[in-house]
C-alpha cells in the first residue's frame, strides 16, 4: 500500500486483504458508520455555537460518498485506513475507538494526519525522479491523483465536505441562504462573522 | 407525390418551420408567430416546461445525496459530459449523455449537448457582450476569413431588439470595443475588484475593466413582468431552471410567447432527420422528422425553413440533405459546408491571492464575473498572433475548505474553518480562434446513430495562433495580477480539448461571395433560399464575445426579412 507507517503496524495480511477490489456493501455496518460518526466528530466536534460532525450524520454521508463516488482502489485505501485506526485503538489504546477518551482519539488522528503530510511530502519528491518510485497499490494511480494516496485527507475531506454541505452544518455552522435577494460587493466584515455556505 | 394522402400534408403543412428550440431557434419561433406565421417548432429531445420541469430547482446542497457531485458511475458513462463544470448532480437532466449520442472524434473535441426543449438555454452562461465594428471588419482586415457580410450597424438595431426583450443587465461604459446595449442596472463589483479594476486601467492605458453584461433581470420592466418573469435573485444557480424566470432561457420566455400568439406548435421528440428539396420548384419544402420513440417517420412541410439545431446539428442536419440538385448536402455547390469551423480558446486561467481588505465581504451570489474587452490587435494587427481573448477575473473570499493553520481538528480548526479565508483572484481567458477550412465536421460514411442518422465526425484542433495567444494572455494576466497588487500569482494551461468551451461556431459560413461563402447577408442558404440558418453555424469569424447575444440578433433580424420576403411573395 501507499501509505508510510512504522513497519510495526503493517501487517501483511492488512495490505492484502485492503487492496482487494471494491468495498462491499456490508463494510458500512453500524458499527463502522458509528466509527465514522466519531471519527468525524474528532474532526468537527459539536461546540457550544454549533452542532459536529455526528449531527451532520457523517458515517451515513460516508457510506453513500464512500461508496458510489469513489474507485475501487480509493475504496480499498480508505477501508485500509479505517481498519489501521481501528487497530491502533484496540493494540495500543486497548479498547474500541468510539471509547477512547477525546485526547486519545486525536492522539491517534493527528498521527495520521502527520503521516499523511510526510507522505505527501516525499511522494512529491520521489515521483518526479520516478513515475512508480512510491510504492502504490496495484493499480492505485486514481487514488494517488486525488487524494495524495494516504487515506486520511480521504477521511478529513469527506468530514468537511459532508458536515458544511449538511443542513446543521451550512445552517448553523455557516450562513446559508438559498435565496439572496440581491447582491451586495461591500459588506463590512468583523471578525467571528461566518463563511457563507454556497 | 400523387400517392401521398392530401389531407396529411394539409394537417403537416405550416408557414414555417423552425428545426431547434433553443437560444436561436425560441427567437426565431418568438418572431415568426408574433407576426402571423403558423410555425412548427421541432425538438430532437423531451419538453421541458418552465417551472414544471425543473425538478432541483429549489433543492439545497443536502437534498442531493452526493452533495452535488458525480456518481463514479455516471462519470464512467460520460467521460465527455462529466469534463463540463455544469454538468453536475442538480443539472444532469439537462444535458445530452455520451452513451446515447456518440460522434466520432478525428481529433479530441468535447461536443457537450442539450437536448431538450430550451435546448442550452436552459444551461448556458448568460454572459451577453455584443460584437463591436472592430469585430466585424476584422477578418476583411486581416484577412484571415471571408468578409462579414453585415457591419455592427445592420445588428445593432437587433441587438436592440433582443436585449429589451430578454433583459441584459449592465453598466454603460462607452466603449468603442465593446458597445454599450440597451442595459438593466449593473451588478456590483466588490471591493477587491474595484481597487483592481483602478490598479489596471492606471497602468494600462488601452485596457478597461467593467462589470460583466448577462441576461439577469436585475431590475425587470414591462416587457419582462408580461413574460412572467421576476427579479434575479442573485442563487447562481441558474443550471437548474430558475423559479424566478430571472434568468433568460427559451422556456421561460420566447416559447411561451410564441406560444400565447396562438400560432406555435412544438413538437419535442422529433428527430430532424434532413430537409427535404424540391427539385422541379428548386426550393426546401418541408422537413423529414423521426419521432424519437416510436422511429416513425412523419414529413412536415412549409414554405420557410429555419435551421437551428445548434452549430454542429446545423451541419449535420444540412449535410443529410441530399437531392439530386444537392448530392453533398442542401446548398453546398462550393463544398465548404462543415468546415471553417471555430470555437474558442478557455485553456489559460490564473489565480493569485490579496492581502488586506478583510473587513470587507459581499452578500448574495453574482451571476457574472468582472470583464476586460480585447486590447489586442484592435486597431491594427501588431501582435505577432492573430486577433486577440476577453479577459474575465472575480475576487472572493476563501470558504470552508480554505487551508488553515494550527490545529487540523477539533475546536479551533473548526472555528477557522468557519470564517472566510483571504482574499483570492480568478483569471481566465476567452479567446478568438481562427476558422480554417482544415477545421471541419462531416458525415461518417458507415457509423450510424439510433435513428439510422449518420455520425456526425469532427476534426477540429487547436493551431500556432492559439497558443500564442494564449501564452500572450497567461503573461499579460500575470502581469496585470501583479500590478493590482495580487500574490502567489500561478498560471495554468488546461490543455482542454476543443468543444469544451461550448462556443463552436460555423461551418456554414455567411459571406458575400457564393463561392467562398454558404449564406448571405440574411442568413439565407445561397442555393436555397427559403431555408434560414441562424444559429452558431452562420458564423464567418468568432469574436471574443460570448456568443450567444448575436446568434440571438442575427436570428430576430432574419425572421423578420423572411416575413417581409413572405409577404413579398418572393419565398414562395
Amino acid at each position: 500500500m501507499a501509505i508510510i507507517l512504522p513497519a510495526a503496524i503493517v501487517s501483511p495480511d492488512m495490505i492484502f486483504s485492503s487492496c482487494k477490489s471494491a468495498v462491499k456493501d456490508e463494510y458500512f455496518t453500524e458499527e463502522n458508520i458509528k466509527l465514522l460518526d466519531e471519527i468525524g466528530e474528532t474532526i468537527i466536534p459539536a461546540t457550544s455555537t454549533s452542532p459536529g460532525a455526528k449531527a451532520a450524520q457523517i458515517g451515513q454521508f460516508m457510506k453513500v460518498y464512500v461508496t458510489d463516488c469513489y474507485t475501487p482502489d480509493e475504496q480499498s485505501t480508505f477501508w485500509y485506513g479505517i481498519n489501521k485506526i481501528k487497530e491502533i485503538s484496540s493494540n495500543k489504546y486497548k479498547n474500541q475507538f468510539p471509547k477512547l477518551t477525546l485526547l486519545q482519539k486525536k492522539e491517534i488522528l493527528q498521527k495520521f494526519e502527520k503521516d499523511a503530510q510526510e507522505y505527501a511530502k516525499n511522494k512529491k519528491k520521489s515521483t518526479s525522479a520516478s513515475g512508480d518510485a512510491v510504492q502504490t497499490g496495484k493499480g492505485n494511480q486514481e487514488a494517488m491523483n486525488e487524494y495524495g494516496g494516504h487515506f486520511y485527507p480521504m477521511v478529513k475531506e469527506l468530514t468537511l465536505f459532508g458536515f458544511f454541505t449538511s443542513q446543521p452544518g451550512a445552517t448553523k455552522a455557516l450562513r446559508y441562504i438559498q435565496t439572496p435577494g440581491s447582491y451586495k460587493g461591500d459588506v463590512p466584515y468583523k471578525e467571528g462573522d461566518k463563511v457563507w455556505a454556497t | 407525390m400523387g400517392n401521398i394522402n392530401s389531407k396529411g400534408i394539409k394537417d403537416n403543412t405550416y408557414d414555417a418551420i423552425v428545426i431547434g428550440s433553443g437560444i436561436s431557434g425560441g427567437w426565431a419561433a418568438k418572431e415568426l408567430c408574433e407576426h402571423g406565421i403558423k410555425t412548427l417548432v421541432l425538438e430532437r429531445g423531451r419538453n421541458v416546461r418552465h417551472l414544471i420541469d425543473y425538478p432541483t430547482m429549489a433543492k439545497d446542497p443536502w437534498d442531493f445525496p452526493h452533495r452535488n457531485e458525480l456518481t463514479l458511475k455516471v462519470k464512467e458513462e460520460n467521460p465527455i459530459v462529466s469534463k463540463c463544470y455544469a454538468f453536475r448532480e442538480d443539472a444532469m437532466q439537462f444535458f445530452a449523455k455520451d452513451k446515447e449520442h456518440p460522434y466520432i472524434q478525428e481529433k479530441p473535441f468535447d461536443w457537450i449537448r442539450g437536448y431538450q426543449v430550451g435546448g442550452k438555454s436552459l444551461i448556458w452562461a448568460r454572459q451577453t457582450q455584443r460584437w463591436s465594428k472592430y469585430d466585424f471588419e476584422g477578418p476583411a482586415r486581416d484577412g484571415f476569413a471571408v468578409d462579414w457580410p453585415i457591419r455592427y450597424e445592420d445588428l445593432a438595431p437587433w441587438y436592440s431588439h433582443v436585449e429589451k426583450f430578454v433583459g441584459i443587465s449592465g453598466n454603460k461604459d462607452g466603449l468603442e470595443t465593446l458597445p454599450d446595449g440597451e442595459f438593466l442596472p449593473p451588478w456590483e463589483m466588490n471591493v477587491v475588484e474595484k481597487s483592481m479594476q483602478k490598479r489596471i486601467m492606471d497602468n494600462y492605458k488601452d485596457r478597461n475593466v467593467i462589470i460583466g453584461r448577462c441576461a439577469h433581470l436585475t431590475q425587470p420592466k414591462e416587457i419582462h413582468l408580461e413574460q412572467v418573469r421576476g427579479q434575479c435573485q442573485a442563487r447562481n444557480l441558474c443550471q437548474r431552471g430558475c423559479p424566478f424566470g430571472g434568468y433568460f432561457s427559451s422556456n421561460s420566455s420566447t416559447l411561451p410567447w410564441a406560444a400565447k400568439t396562438g400560432n406555435l406548435t412544438l413538437r419535442p421528440d422529433s428527430v430532424v432527420h434532413s430537409i427535404i428539396y424540391d427539385d422541379k420548384k428548386n426550393m426546401a419544402t418541408g422537413v423529414r422528422v423521426i419521432d424519437a420513440h416510436t422511429k416513425v417517420i412523419t414529413e412536415y412541410f412549409a414554405k420557410i425553413i429555419f435551421v437551428n439545431a445548434a452549430a454542429l446539428n446545423s451541419n449535420l442536419i444540412l449535410l443529410n440533405s441530399t437531392s439530386t440538385r444537392f448530392p453533398n448536402g442542401l446548398g453546398n455547390d462550393n463544398g465548404l459546408l462543415g468546415k471553417y469551423v471555430a470555437f474558442q480558446n478557455y485553456r489559460g486561467t490564473l489565480n493569485a491571492s490579496m492581502d488586506s481588505f478583510l473587513d470587507s465581504y459581499y452578500y448574495g451570489r453574482r451571476p457574472c464575473a468582472v470583464m476586460m474587452p480585447n486590447f489586442r490587435n484592435v486597431y491594427k494587427q501588431e501582435m505577432d498572433f492573430l486577433r486577440g481573448y476577453m479577459v474575465f477575473f472575480s475576487a472572493y473570499r476563501g470558504g470552508w475548505e480554505h487551508a488553515v493553520a494550527g490545529d487540523q481538528m477539533g475546536e479551533t480548526f473548526k472555528q477557522a474553518e468557519t470564517e472566510p479565508g483571504n482574499w483570492g483572484v480568478s483569471m481566465m481567458m476567452q479567446g478568438e480562434t481562427i476558422p480554417k477550412e482544415t477545421n471541419r465536421v462531416s458525415l461518417s460514411k458507415n457509423k450510424k446513430d439510433e435513428w439510422g442518422i449518420p455520425l456526425l465526425s469532427i476534426d477540429v484542433a487547436y493551431d500556432d495562433n492559439d497558443v500564442k495567444s494564449l501564452k500572450d494572455f497567461l503573461i499579460q494576466g500575470a502581469e496585470m495580477l501583479d500590478k493590482a497588487g495580487c500574490k502567489n500569482i500561478t498560471s495554468n494551461d488546461s490543455k482542454q480539448a476543443p468543444g469544451l468551451d461550448i462556443h463552436e461556431v460555423g461551418g456554414v459560413r455567411m459571406g458575400k461571395d457564393t463561392k467562398t461563402s454558404l449564406l448571405n447577408k440574411w442568413n439565407q442558404l445561397h442555393e436555397c433560399p427559403n431555408v434560414f440558418v441562424t444559429d452558431g453555424a452562420c458564423m464567418t469569424s468568432t469574436g471574443t464575445q460570448n456568443p450567444s447575444i448575436t446568434f440571438m440578433a442575427l436570428t430576430a433580424r432574419a425572421a423578420n426579412y423572411a416575413v417581409e420576403e413572405l409577404k413579398k411573395g418572393n419565398l414562395n
